[in-house]
C-alpha cells in the first residue's frame, strides 16, 4: 500500500489544528479508509485527548524513533473505529528529539500500513513545523477569520510554495465561522479570506459549542450526526478523497420574508 | 444611494471591510517583505526621474500595489502635462 500523508498546519496556535486533525481522521476512517492520525506536537501531546485515548498510550513517536519499540506497539487503536489508529506525542520531550530524516522514513513506514496518514503539526514556523511537513505530500492550512490567523496562513502558505516539489498540494480550511457576524460585517467572510489568500478553500466549520463537548468526552463531532461542524468535517474527509460535494448552505437560519429579500441579494455563506 | 447602500449593507466603514483592507495591505508588504518607508522612498524617485523628461500634475500622480494571485504589482499613475525637451 502507498498511503497519502497529510499534515495539518495553520502557523498560528488555538485556530483549531488539533481538532481538525482529529475530526477529518474520523471522518476519513468512517468512509472505511484505514487512518494513521500522528501527533508532531513533541512536548505538547493533545490528540489523545481529543481522541479520548489518553489512558491507553504506552510508547510514543519519539520511542519508535529511538527505537525503543516497533512502530506497531507505539500506535493506539481507536475506541470505536478499528481501521484508525494514532501515534502519539512524547510528552516529556522537545522539538529537537526528531528530525527531518526520521520523519521522512516514519512516514515511509506509515504510508505503508495506512492509507491517510494525518499529520498534526505544531504551531510556528521553526523545527517542529519543518518536521511535520517533511514527510508529507499534501497539506492542510487551517485559519479562522481573523486577521493574525490569516497573516500567519499566508506565511505557511508561502513556505509550502517553496516546497512545491515535495508539497504537491495544499488546500484552506476556514474555522470557527460565525454567519451571524459576517452577515453584520463584523468579520471577514470566507470568500474575504480566499480573496486575500488566493489559495483553493477545501472547507469551512462553523464556530460550533459542541467542539467543546466533544472534547470532554473524547469522541470528535465529525463521529455524531445532527452536528454542523461534524458535517462540515465530515464533508471535508470526502472532498479530500476526491468527491465533489457542495459546500453546504451556512446562512443564519432566518426565514421572515424580510430576511427572505436581504439573502436573495447576498451572497450565502457556505460550508 | 445612501438607502441602497443601507439596505444591502455595503458598509465601507465596517469591522469586516476594515479588515479586509488592512489584511491586503498587510500582506502585500510581508510577501515582498518591504520595509515601511521604503515604497514612499521609491515613489519619490520614480517622480524624479518621470519629472526630467514630463512637466507632472502632482495633483493626479498615485502609486497603488496590487495583489495579483500570491504576486504583487506596482501601478504607477503619471498624469503628464507637457514635455520637457
Amino acid at each position: 500500500m502507498s498511503g497519502r500523508v497529510i499534515v495539518i498546519t495553520s502557523g498560528k496556535g488555538g485556530v483549531g489544528k488539533t481538532t481538525a486533525s482529529a475530526n477529518i481522521g474520523v471522518a476519513l476512517a468512517n468512509t472505511g479508509a484505514s487512518v494513521a492520525l500522528v501527533d508532531m506536537d513533541i512536548g505538547l501531546r493533545n490528540l489523545d485527548i481529543l481522541m479520548g485515548l489518553e489512558n491507553r498510550v504506552v510508547y510514543n513517536l519519539v520511542d519508535v524513533v529511538e527505537e525503543r519499540c516497533k512502530l506497531r506497539q507505539a500506535l493506539v487503536k481507536d475506541k470505536r473505529i478499528p481501521n484508525l489508529s494514532l501515534l502519539p506525542a512524547a510528552q516529556t520531550r522537545d522539538k529537537t528529539a526528531v528530525n527531518s530524516d526520521q520523519m521522512k522514513k516514519l512516514c515511509a513506514e506509515l504510508k505503508e500500513l495506512f492509507e491517510f496518514v494525518i499529520v498534526d503539526s505544531p504551531a510556528g514556523i521553526e523545527s517542529g513545523f519543518q518536521n511535520a511537513i517533511a514527510g508529507a505530500e499534501e497539506a492542510i492550512v487551517i485559519t479562522t477569520p481573523e486577521m493574525s490567523a490569516v497573516r500567519d496562513a499566508d506565511r505557511i502558505i508561502g513556505l509550502l510554495e517553496a516546497r512545491k516539489d515535495e508539497i504537491q498540494q495544499y488546500r484552506l480550511v476556514v474555522n470557527r465561522i460565525r454567519p451571524q457576524m459576517v452577515k453584520n460585517s463584523d468579520m471577514m467572510s470566507v470568500e474575504d479570506v480566499l480573496e486575500i489568500l488566493s489559495v483553493k478553500l477545501l472547507g469551512v466549520v462553523p464556530e460550533d459549542e459542541e467542539i467543546i463537548t466533544s472534547t470532554n468526552r473524547g469522541e470528535p463531532v465529525s463521529g455524531t450526526d445532527n452536528v454542523r461542524s461534524g458535517m462540515a468535517f465530515r464533508n471535508i474527509a470526502r472532498r479530500v478523497r476526491g468527491e465533489d460535494v457542495p459546500f453546504m448552505d451556512l446562512d443564519v437560519q432566518n426565514n421572515g420574508w424580510m430576511s427572505r429579500i436581504v439573502k436573495f441579494f447576498s451572497p450565502a455563506t457556505r460550508v | 444611494m445612501q438607502v441602497l447602500n443601507w439596505f444591502f449593507r455595503v458598509n465601507n466603514d465596517s469591522a469586516r471591510s476594515q479588515a479586509k483592507d488592512r489584511m491586503r495591505n498587510m500582506l502585500v508588504h510581508d510577501r515582498l517583505e518591504l520595509p515601511a518607508g521604503r515604497l514612499e522612498m521609491l515613489e519619490e524617485e520614480l517622480i524624479a526621474v518621470v519629472s526630467r523628461y514630463f512637466d507632472l500634475d502632482s495633483e493626479t500622480t498615485n502609486f497603488d500595489l496590487q495583489q495579483y494571485e500570491r504576486k504583487a504589482a506596482l501601478i504607477a499613475n503619471f498624469r503628464l502635462l507637457r514635455s520637457k525637451c
